[in-house]
């Protein structure tokens, strides 16, 4: 699924297009010659850059100083996914044999440690952290109480698994795009299933609830962004479709704008953009496409900027979008 | 599931096991008890292997995926349709996509996807063209899924013992393709045809586990 595309992303190249805001250089951290950025995970508090590297380890970069914090040896594990609690005080880890982490941060204190039967497509923390979702390959997806650190819920597994997760705002429901092409909502402490929609052709690779909860935006291979009415399951409308299939998708804060980060379906080696959204318009407000910027993560922070990582052998650079 | 109300299912599973009315045994378990007690053994079901991205729902119903006067080496597909007993399966439902000879997906229409009409002997063909290489994967490929009730549903490919990859060597080089986690997934490829009108001919029976 987007399983074999992610890894892709870290090869984009990006040229500006269409500009409401500008992209900023923030930070430049040189890396020693043996270490390769994959890919990172951004804290949406803006503190921490995780980099997921080629030497299976994680490097905590300060965000705003650009200086190592913290080197995690994941014991040889290849990571294929991470993400950040949106308060940054948690990292969560997923790994190619189905091992799943979570760090508290900044202690880098080991909180939930559990392996689930296959590799791990996504992963996602409730805003109010108390639980967290695992999409296993082929299987079904996984709701663990961090508190407890006891699984509350498994979800029947379609027949190709979970390719994105999101929890609901307030940590109520979890959806998940699956690999037969529906999007499912989830009972997050029953597992239950809600509702679940049908109609999308395509697999969606990315999901993210609407701020107030009440709508859930979707996208995919289809190249569009769906938006689906959260309580009934139906596709309410469909931005403009792009040239590029959707491979990730973040929100801000105030629940106004939405980054996508596209991916040329044709040959994913080939430059695809990054736009940002405007949700009240609902019409793309800036389209990053630069030469020599290849992101490789992203995510908006808590005061309004997107800031996005790129990477190349020698350095990974720290950009910022936005006021 | 409510327990309220009565006994619920684990604890009547509980009694019967209890009292001796019941033995559990998992249905492939049953189904190699069976075989072995008719002196047969069960086949391996196919290797499954990854969706990949590009799956599309509701894909129309036809054994032809080339249109008149497509470029690319003409292919035909067949095969039969079995459970683990070696039993032929009726009426399965087989999903079929891949690339044109280029190596595109068509995301917007349905090129090159079909759901197969359904057989009820077992059997299964369709006519195609030979995929290009998808500049993402390492080897030409046909994308399946199978589902039959009772059945668990199958999501593999199909790989070309062709492809230039495996230089000729598919045995050795098969795991080339990191995704290509069974050497039985690669198949030998018959040119058949007169001279004028060549074409390639695949076999490649698929196999379904029961529930």
């Amino acid at each position: 699924m987007w399983r074999a595309l992610a890894v892709i992303a870290v090869t984009l190249s990006l040229a500006p297009v269409l500009f409401a805001e500008k992209l900023h250089l923030e930070k430049t951290i040189s890396l020693p010659g043996d270490v390769v950025v994959r890919f990172t995970a951004i804290s949406p508090a803006g503190t921490f850059v995780a980099g997921i590297c080629r030497d299976q380890k994680l490097r905590l970069w300060d965000a705003s100083s650009g200086s190592l914090s913290r080197t995690l040896d994941l014991a040889g594990e290849k990571l294929t996914t991470a993400r950040f609690s949106d308060n940054g005080q948690l990292l969560a880890l997923g790994g190619a044999g189905g091992r799943v982490r979570i760090w508290e941060l900044p202690s880098a204190t080991l909180k939930l440690d559990f392996s689930a039967p296959n590799s791990i497509n996504a992963l996602t923390i409730s805003s109010d952290r108390k639980l967290l979702a695992a999409a296993p390959l082929e299987e079904g997806a996984e709701i663990w109480d961090l508190s407890s650190a006891k699984q509350v819920a498994k979800m029947r597994a379609p027949f190709s698994g979970t390719s994105a997760l999101a929890f609901s705002p307030d940590g109520r429901w979890l959806a998940t795009a699956d690999g037969d092409t529906s999007i499912r909502l989830y009972d997050a402490r029953t597992g239950m299933l809600r509702n679940s929609t049908d109609d999308l052709l395509l697999e969606s690779f990315a999901i993210v609830f609407s701020t107030d909860g009440k709508y859930l935006l979707t996208g995919g291979a289809d190249k569009v962004i769906n938006v689906i009415d959260a309580s009934n399951g139906k596709v309410l409308r469909a931005l403009a479709k792009q040239d590029d299939a959707l491979l990730d998708l973040r929100q801000s804060r105030d629940g106004k704008l939405l980054a996508a980060a596209y991916v040329n379906a044709d040959d994913p080696s080939k430059p695809a953009p990054v736009v940002i959204w405007d949700l009240e318009t609902r019409s793309p407000r800036t389209r990053i496409l630069e030469p020599g910027v290849a992101p490789n993560g992203g995510e908006f922070l808590s005061d309004g900027r997107l800031l996005m990582t790129s990477g190349s052998e020698k350095e990974l650079k720290i950009w910022s979008v936005g006021p | 599931m409510s327990d309220r109300g009565g006994l619920n299912r684990r604890e009547i599973l509980q009694k019967c096991l209890a009292l001796g009315s019941m033995t559990l045994i998992a249905s492939s378990d049953s189904a190699a008890m069976l075989l072995a007690f008719e002196g047969k053994e069960l086949r391996k079901p196919t290797p499954a292997n990854e969706l990949g991205p590009f799956y599309k729902k509701r894909a129309p119903e036809t054994a032809m995926l080339r249109a008149a006067g497509d470029p690319g080496m003409p292919l035909s597909v067949s095969g039969q349709i079995l459970d683990t007993r070696g039993e032929k399966l009726p009426d399965v439902v087989v999903e079929v996509w891949q690339t044109d000879h280029l190596g595109h997906y068509d995301l917007d229409g349905y090129r090159y996807r079909a759901k197969l009409p359904a057989d009820s002997s077992g059997n299964y063909k369709f006519e195609s063209v030979m995929p290009g290489h998808y500049p993402d994967r390492v080897c030409q490929h046909i994308h399946y899924l199978v589902t039959a009730p009772g059945h668990k549903p199958l999501v593999t490919q199909l790989y070309f013992a062709t492809d230039p990859v495996f230089e000729g060597d598919p045995d050795k080089n098969f795991n080339r393709d990191p995704l290509i986690h069974s050497r039985e997934l690669v198949r030998p490829v018959m040119l058949v045809g007169d001279p004028k009108d060549i074409h390639a001919a695949v076999s490649f029976e698929l196999c379904l586990e029961r529930v």
